[in-house]
């Protein structure tokens, strides 16, 4: 039993891809009260989750009828020759099944918010495999800890004290016991968390990693410094890695964002591959979307591949860079935008925002957001693990099922009600 | 009042501000203070004769954007930081490396003073990108 008059225990935080699972809610009537437990992103989330509402559905901006809206969007759709549709990161899985039926039937282009995070992750891994492993497992195996161009204590801010400075069966003294250091350009707030700080110069992430794998196999290097780094550091730190118990590698968009793309993770999986040949080491990306790792998992698992999906043959393809959203939109391609629970006018680069300002745009989303005030049509949606149930994925893989605390705004359904109200509509449509 | 200008690479990212702002709500003053922003170190704003919460202009081959400065004492010589949102993207190309991925981490800008420069708000900032300027 999770709840107790109006507090709900063990909740499912959605807001990265930590999915915290020991929130503790509490609700007084309407409203959320209090978040224990949540970092301040997650109190913002839950304790704020009425703020900044949309709570009527609008086409052009006149508020109508969700059913006006629904009727709307399926005009835009029916109509449209090269439909895209976008976004489903913070949204549950059964809204993103929805969306990739609906994308099959219209014959249309799906992609998730991957593409502008860890889509070169998966390239990466596509080319050279995956040494992962549950962050249970880094918690009570890992003595060495690295974080590569990533600042969780800005974007997953339980990350380090609720998973690694933590005790586990092997791992009694967390601080003793275990090293954590961060590879980044620059010192961030995570600087001051973790016990060696190193800095590289920007855009030299490829040429450190393959240093690394270099010193790792033997192989003398006739450098004095790679990246900004001395090659005396490198080589200690190639033995620390190589002399680890257990090492984990985790990696943020500094690494997937930064030149060389998914190169830099080709290489780095190669490095944990190498290290393997040592002793044991895995590797994990810190996945910023709650759910973006399950939106990579059910596209996988309904279509076949994890993003950058065209369906306008009647079978999916897969194509990053020729269907992912920024450079369709850049080519000016899609002639409508389906955006679920995701804000692409303000996280992408202008001209792909300039292409979606031209075109109609159906925006399902709770909040209003930047690509509402460019949308056609806008609906409102209820909140995935505060306001409705459904399942999420973790960064490591691990889905879990999230509660509702409290009902939606009157009128406000789940994503997934929304697109099976419009694939309902279309269907009727299109015979 | 513009004190000359500097060139430096300009890097985006998260902070746990724009975390905050961001769930609380995009069109809202939080997310706006939270994202027109652009941190830069001592000798930064020492060569600009700029002060914490001046106004600069930020300037790439595609267009120009004013966010407010901020002191970050941790930021080497010859890079500054914007938070990831808006702003940021203004100024940023679209080529992907055929990957699908903006190259969101290192822009070659020019940072110019100006003190007492308005600062878009995020509803004129997709307002001019809904006109294309």
């Amino acid at each position: 039993m999770t709840e107790v008059g109006n507090t709900f225990k063990d909740i499912v935080c959605t807001f990265c891809g930590c999915l915290c699972d020991d929130i503790i809610i509490e609700v007084d009537g309407e409203k959320i009260v209090k978040n224990t437990n949540g970092c301040a992103i997650s109190k913002e989330r839950f304790v704020g989750h009425m703020e900044n509402r949309c709570l009527q559905p609008t086409v052009k901006g006149n508020p109508v009828t969700l059913e006006k809206a629904i009727q709307r969007a399926v005009e835009i759709i029916a109509s449209s020759k090269r439909l895209l549709i976008y976004g489903l990161s913070s949204t549950e899985n059964d809204a993103q099944r929805e969306a990739y039926r609906l994308a099959e039937i219209t014959g249309s282009v799906v992609d998730n918010t991957t593409s502008v995070c860890h889509g070169p992750t998966i390239l990466g891994a596509q080319e050279s495999g995956e040494t992962t492993a549950a962050l249970a497992e880094v918690r009570h195996r890992a003595d060495l800890v690295i974080y590569w161009g990533a600042n969780p204590a800005a974007a997953h801010p339980r990350h380090i004290p609720h998973y690694i400075r933590q005790p586990g069966e092997y791992i009694k003294d967390p601080k003793k016991d275990r090293q954590i250091w961060l590879v980044d350009v620059r010192e961030t707030t995570t600087t001051r968390m973790v016990d060696r700080f190193l800095k590289i110069n920007p855009a030299t992430d490829l040429e450190v990693i393959q240093t690394l794998r270099a010193l790792i196999r033997g192989t003398k290097l006739d450098v004095t410094e790679v990246g900004g780094i001395d090659i005396k550091e490198l080589e200690e730190i190639a033995t620390a890695m190589k002399t680890a118990k257990y090492g984990v590698l985790f990696f943020g968009l500094g690494l997937t964002q930064s030149w060389g793309r998914h190169r830099n993770i080709d290489a780095a999986i190669r490095l944990i591959q190498d290290l393997n040949a040592h002793t044991k080491w895995g590797l994990m990306p810190m996945r910023g979307h709650y759910n973006v790792s399950g939106a990579n998992k059910t596209s996988t698992w309904v279509t076949g591949y994890p993003y950058a999906i065209d369906f306008a043959r009647g079978y999916p393809r897969f194509s990053p860079g020729e269907y992912t959203a920024v450079d369709m939109l850049a080519r000016g391609e899609p002639d409508a935008m389906l955006n679920i629970a995701a804000d692409p006018v303000a996280h992408f680069p202008r001209a792909a925002v300039a292409h979606l300002a031209s075109i109609p745009v159906i925006n399902i989303d709770p909040k209003f957001n930047m690509t509402s005030q460019l949308a056609e049509v806008n609906i409102p949606a209820a909140i995935a693990g505060i306001e409705c149930d459904g399942a999420a994925t973790r960064m490591d893989g691990l889905p879990l099922y999230l509660k509702k605390v409290i009902d939606p705004p009157d009128g406000v359904i789940p994503d997934r009600d929304i697109l099976r109200m419009m694939i309902k509509s279309l269907e009727k449509v299109m015979k | 009042m513009s004190s000359g200008s500097v060139k430096v690479i300009v890097t985006s990212g998260r902070t746990l501000n724009q975390g905050r702002a961001m769930e609380k709500g995009k069109i809202t003053q939080d997310y706006e203070d939270a994202v027109a922003l652009c941190e830069m170190g001592s000798t930064t704003m020492e060569a600009l004769g700029i002060e914490n919460g001046d106004t600069v202009i930020v300037k790439t081959g595609l267009g120009k954007i004013n966010v407010k400065a901020k002191l970050n004492k941790n930021l080497p010589e010859g890079m500054a930081f914007i938070p990831c949102g808006p702003y940021f993207n203004y100024l940023l190309d679209s080529y992907t490396q055929c990957t699908g991925m903006p190259g969101f981490k290192s822009l070659e800008v020019t940072i110019t003073a100006a003190r007492g420069a308005k600062i878009q708000t995020v509803e004129e900032l997709t307002q001019k990108m809904k006109e294309g300027i």
